[in-house]
């Protein structure tokens, strides 16, 4: 199993400025260490989005899953899109699973908010409130609503670069962007 | 879609790149009720929700602590079976099976019920029935059963 092979370790030296490509090559062909690297590069995107959307007690949990995930699926990816891609992808599947099992767990809108009694150092409850707020009114919108925001507010991405991800033209991503920021500011109204 | 809505477009989108440079802290678009708002609720969302990635130390951290939750995972496999027969993870298992008796329970009566014309009452197809639905009920208690074990 790809879990089982990960934990098994070789030590074949790398090449930090490799790309994606060639540390998956690498790992598919046994050199586990291939997947630290990739990890550590793409960490930051992938934490920043979930920690954007999951509450913050499950933001590790969730991110764990993600990379568990990853290892277990490498072996079979093509490389038919960029990895960073596929990784988002995955990351957006893992944050959905997570909603939907925590709603099958307890009544999916007072789940939430009982993560604003988690005491989380440097973080008033009237803060943590207002953020659990704002996730799951971004959790309520449509997908591509979401996926604008989350490009722009955690990825940095700028709108052309928006627009060359979704295969939309820039006044498209913008309309869509304005559109998005009006529905959460529906949402938030409610 | 008019010039109007296209003008407010670039002016959110701009307002956006601008608050995400840290270049704004207010709204900039006071002649415009909507676009304040929209404003008010992008600045919202980025003073509130956490945008910052985990430094180095944090990163190499959670990766020891993935490795040990995959060795940890790795060393505790539960059995394909047992995890199908796991209901509370599982509960579309137990409805399937739920049906499953319901239809063996009337394929065994079902004969039973019919109103035949012939003298003998217990014939040799209704026994039959019985024994096959009796040894598949048995079989599917034992299975749940053995799934309940720990």
């Amino acid at each position: 199993m790809a879990t089982t092979k990960y934990m098994e370790n070789t030590s074949n030296p790398l090449n930090t400025e490799a790309s994606d490509e060639t540390l998956i090559g690498q790992f598919k062909a046994g050199n586990t260490e291939a997947f630290d690297f990739l990890y550590h590069r793409h960490l930051p995107s992938v934490y920043k989005r979930v920690r954007y959307v999951v509450p913050e007690n499950d933001v590790e949990d969730v991110t764990q899953e993600i990379f568990i995930a990853a290892i277990k699926s490498l072996p079979s990816f093509r490389g038919d899109s960029q990895f960073s891609t596929w990784l988002r992808t995955l990351t957006n599947h893992k944050v959905a699973e997570f909603y939907r099992r925590r709603t099958r767990k307890q009544e999916p809108m007072l789940a939430p908010l009982s993560d604003a009694n988690a005491k989380i150092i440097g973080n008033t409850s009237k803060s943590m409130e207002e953020r659990v707020y704002l996730q799951r009114a971004l959790h309520e919108l449509p997908e591509n609503y979401r996926e604008v925001l989350l490009l722009r507010f955690t990825e940095d991405l700028q709108f052309n670069e928006i627009a060359d991800l979704t295969n939309q033209n820039l006044e498209a991503t913008k309309s869509l962007f304005r559109r998005a920021v009006a529905a959460l500011r529906a949402h938030l109204d409610k | 879609m008019s010039q109007l809505d296209h003008n407010k477009d670039n002016q959110l989108a701009d307002f956006a790149d601008k608050a995400m440079q840290g270049k704004l802290n207010n709204p900039a678009s006071s002649s415009d009720a909507e676009l304040v708002r929209l404003e008010e609720t992008i600045l919202r969302l980025k003073n509130t929700l956490p945008s910052k990635a985990p430094d180095a130390a944090t990163s190499k951290q959670m990766l020891v602590r993935l490795k040990a939750r995959i060795k940890r995972e790795e060393s505790e496999k539960i059995p394909f079976w047992k995890k199908l027969f796991n209901f509370q993870s599982n509960p579309q298992v137990g409805m399937i099976l739920a049906v499953a008796m319901i239809l063996i329970i009337a394929v065994i009566t079902v004969p039973s019920l019919e109103l035949g014309g012939g003298a003998v009452t217990g014939t040799a197809s209704n026994t039959t029935n019985l024994l096959i639905g009796g040894g598949l009920i048995g079989i599917l208690v034992l299975i749940y059963w053995i799934s309940r074990r720990k």
